[in-house]
């Protein structure tokens, strides 16, 4: 499998919400930086909490991949947005059903034998936040209609 | 092109060409605050998306997309103006032979100015971005696009609104 295959799996996993499909893209010792939540570490735990979360906060979710290229070191780029609406709190924010769209960016580092053995992820949690109603930094869980 | 992944933190000063040399040369020149030399490394018509760039008018929502002589030139210029040693640090540097190009990169600065709503409170700031980039076989940017995270950027300043 191409690593530009590899990541449309794991785009296609991730908006399944299928954890442990998702896992088995990855090596056992893989890593995952989601930096805008300031969370770094195995993807067996804090990446798997994470689609978690989302998935079952966004039992809706699409992931769309709008542009993706693989670099010469093996690592798969992708441009991503992530649409659905909201179900259940997500990342401390109550649920108000608002709907959901964000775009992110994604590198995954893919291994001769075809398996992911890092992921990192950008996007702007400003931006995820106005669309869930936050409107303080301070007041994370208190939204406005 | 054969570049792979270039992890130097600081000390970034790979003798590249091709895509990676116009991406490093883009930095150097952000660095120096030239955005006369930023402009001129891209083509006529490059498209320009600083995608968490969003600012909440009474009617509409206006984005930071359009082109790199226009939108583009006035926000690294009010960047520039509100942080006037702003700088920067590649951190890594990937491409494929298609021309595109993917940094993360280190900015920051101390602010002297407000900027949007964020007020100037003397703040330091050193936010994470991811850039992409695609770059012609003539050497020019073509398309800059990048991520990074406001609510960290605000935190560090002192900001606490998410409009």
């Amino acid at each position: 499998m191409s690593a530009r295959s590899l990541a449309e799996n794991f785009f296609g996993r991730l908006q399944a919400g299928e954890v442990g499909d998702v896992l088995g893209l990855m090596t056992p010792d893989a890593t995952v930086s989601l930096v805008p939540l300031n969370r770094h570490g195995p993807m067996a735990t804090d990446g798997a909490a994470y689609v978690r979360e989302l998935a079952r906060s966004f039992p809706d979710l699409v992931v769309r991949v709008r542009r993706l290229f693989v670099s010469a070191d093996n690592t798969a780029v992708a441009e991503i947005t992530i649409e659905g609406t909201q179900a259940d709190d997500f990342l401390a924010v109550v649920n108000q059903e608002k709907h959901v769209e964000l775009d992110q960016a994604w590198l995954l580092k893919v291994t001769p034998d075809d398996r992911i053995s890092a992921v990192t992820a950008y996007w702007d949690q400003n931006q995820l936040y106005r669309r869930l109603g936050v409107k303080r930094l301070d007041k994370i869980t208190i939204t406005a209609g | 092109m054969t570049t792979d992944v270039i992890r130097a933190g600081t000390e970034v000063t790979p003798h590249e060409s091709g895509a990676p040399a116009a991406v490093l040369a883009f930095f150097d020149a952000y660095r120096v605050h030239d955005v006369e030399r930023m402009v001129d490394l891209c083509t006529e018509g490059a498209d320009f998306r600083y995608v968490p760039f969003e600012v909440r008018g009474r009617q509409r929502v206006l984005h930071g997309e359009g082109k790199v002589r226009t939108i583009g030139k006035v926000i690294w210029t009010a960047l520039i103006d509100a942080f006037p040693d702003l700088t920067n640090a590649v951190t890594s540097l990937r491409a494929d032979e298609q021309g595109n190009v993917v940094a993360e990169v280190s900015v920051g600065g101390i602010q002297a100015r407000p900027f949007g709503i964020i007020a100037s409170a003397g703040g330091h700031f050193e936010l994470p971005h991811l850039f992409l980039f695609h770059v012609t076989g003539d050497g020019l940017i073509d398309d800059i696009v990048a991520y990074w995270d406001n609510v960290d950027w605000k935190r560090q300043l002192g900001c606490v609104e998410v409009d």
